[in-house]
């Protein structure tokens, strides 16, 4: 009766990877991606919004009694919000922190106390005075926008749907308001 | 007298070695990984211009196409274009026109100039502004107002990511 042949296998047998080719990919891989990686990421301010909310600011262009917000930024006295309703102005001013610079938390705070109030407002008018550095009015732009807090929605209604729908933004139209003033 | 030999060290010189890469490959892999990630695949690529500290700002929204504006501290720029020198926070009065102070002769020529030459682009009216997060309202409100009236009304202001 013949033995049956059995394969001799090593089990403990060690054996060694050719890395070789796989790094020689990554070599030319690197320099490509290096070459075209964006170490600065930009981005864009900008008016493109979410169809709803687009419909809603254009029923807000069509009703001239529509409430209407306007922003006022300035160096000395901080930011002065007016709230234009039925014909009567409403001021309230932000003013300025203990290392004169524009208190943001308080101003988002009245930002969305305003929205609250006048959910059906998207568009406001932004009015900085002529000394106020670029980097405040993009802040001041910054906390109108959108909520910070992240369950924080407001009410929007579909027009074409007649649909009750929610959404983060506040007022995320920005005019600037004296562009065109001499 | 007798003669010292020199010690000579025993050099195999037809001797291989085996180099051991596995480390490299590791830091490639990790590399590669984080390059990926920071990989720009947006439709437009903005270059930063020379000399200008971006504001950073919350939005989330990526770059398009435009007339491509710049404003550092020293100068306003159209493409990579001079157009006007700035000075003190102020445009040099030789870019202004004379009977209004508020337009930039140099920057409109420059805007209807893209009008003719490049019709589809100055369709879209949009303006891409990147501008010094330090300079001050009145000179951004020059290049606001002189775009404008160039015909590109749709302004889009350049930031980096930010808090």
């Amino acid at each position: 009766m013949g033995r049956r042949f059995k394969l001799l296998i090593d089990r403990n047998a060690e054996f060694e990877l050719d890395l070789a080719p796989l790094l020689a990919v990554m070599v030319k891989l690197v320099p490509v991606l290096l070459l075209s990686s964006a170490f600065v990421q930009m981005m864009i301010i900008e008016t493109d919004l979410p169809q709803v909310v687009q419909e809603a600011i254009k029923k807000q262009e069509a009703d001239p009694n529509a409430a209407s917000i306007s922003v006022a930024v300035t160096t000395k006295e901080g930011v002065k919000i007016t709230l234009t309703e039925k014909g009567k102005a409403h001021i309230e001013v932000v003013g300025l922190g203990q290392d004169k610079q524009i208190d943001y938390p308080a101003l988002h705070a009245k930002f969305v106390e305003l929205k609250k109030s006048h959910p059906a407002i998207f568009k406001i008018d932004i009015q900085p005075d002529e000394d106020v550095a670029y980097k405040d009015v993009v802040k001041v732009m910054d906390e109108a926008r959108k909520a910070r807090a992240k369950d924080l929605k407001f009410p929007v209604k579909d027009e074409k749907s007649g649909k009750e729908s929610t959404t983060e933004y506040m007022f995320p139209e920005i005019v600037f308001g004296n562009t065109m003033d001499g | 007298m007798p003669t010292r030999t020199r010690f000579k060290v025993p050099v195999k010189r037809s001797q291989s070695f085996g180099l051991n890469i596995t480390s490299m490959t590791d830091m490639f892999t990790i590399l590669l990984v984080f390059l990926l990630q920071s990989f720009a695949a947006g439709e437009v690529q903005i270059d930063p211009a020379e000399g200008v500290r971006l504001p950073q700002s919350m939005t989330e929204k990526n770059p398009v196409d435009g007339a491509r504006v710049s404003v550092s501290a020293k100068e306003i720029k159209f493409d990579q274009k001079v157009v006007a020198l700035i000075k003190d926070n102020k445009i040099d009065s030789a870019a202004l026109d004379a009977h209004d102070n508020q337009f930039i002769k140099p920057l409109f020529d420059e805007l209807k100039k893209l009008n003719t030459e490049n019709e589809k682009l100055a369709k879209t009216g949009k303006v891409l502004l990147q501008a010094d997060q330090d300079l001050p309202y009145a000179t951004l409100r020059k290049i606001m107002y002189t775009a404008s009236m160039a015909g590109f009304p749709n302004l889009k202001l350049v930031t980096t990511v930010g808090n």
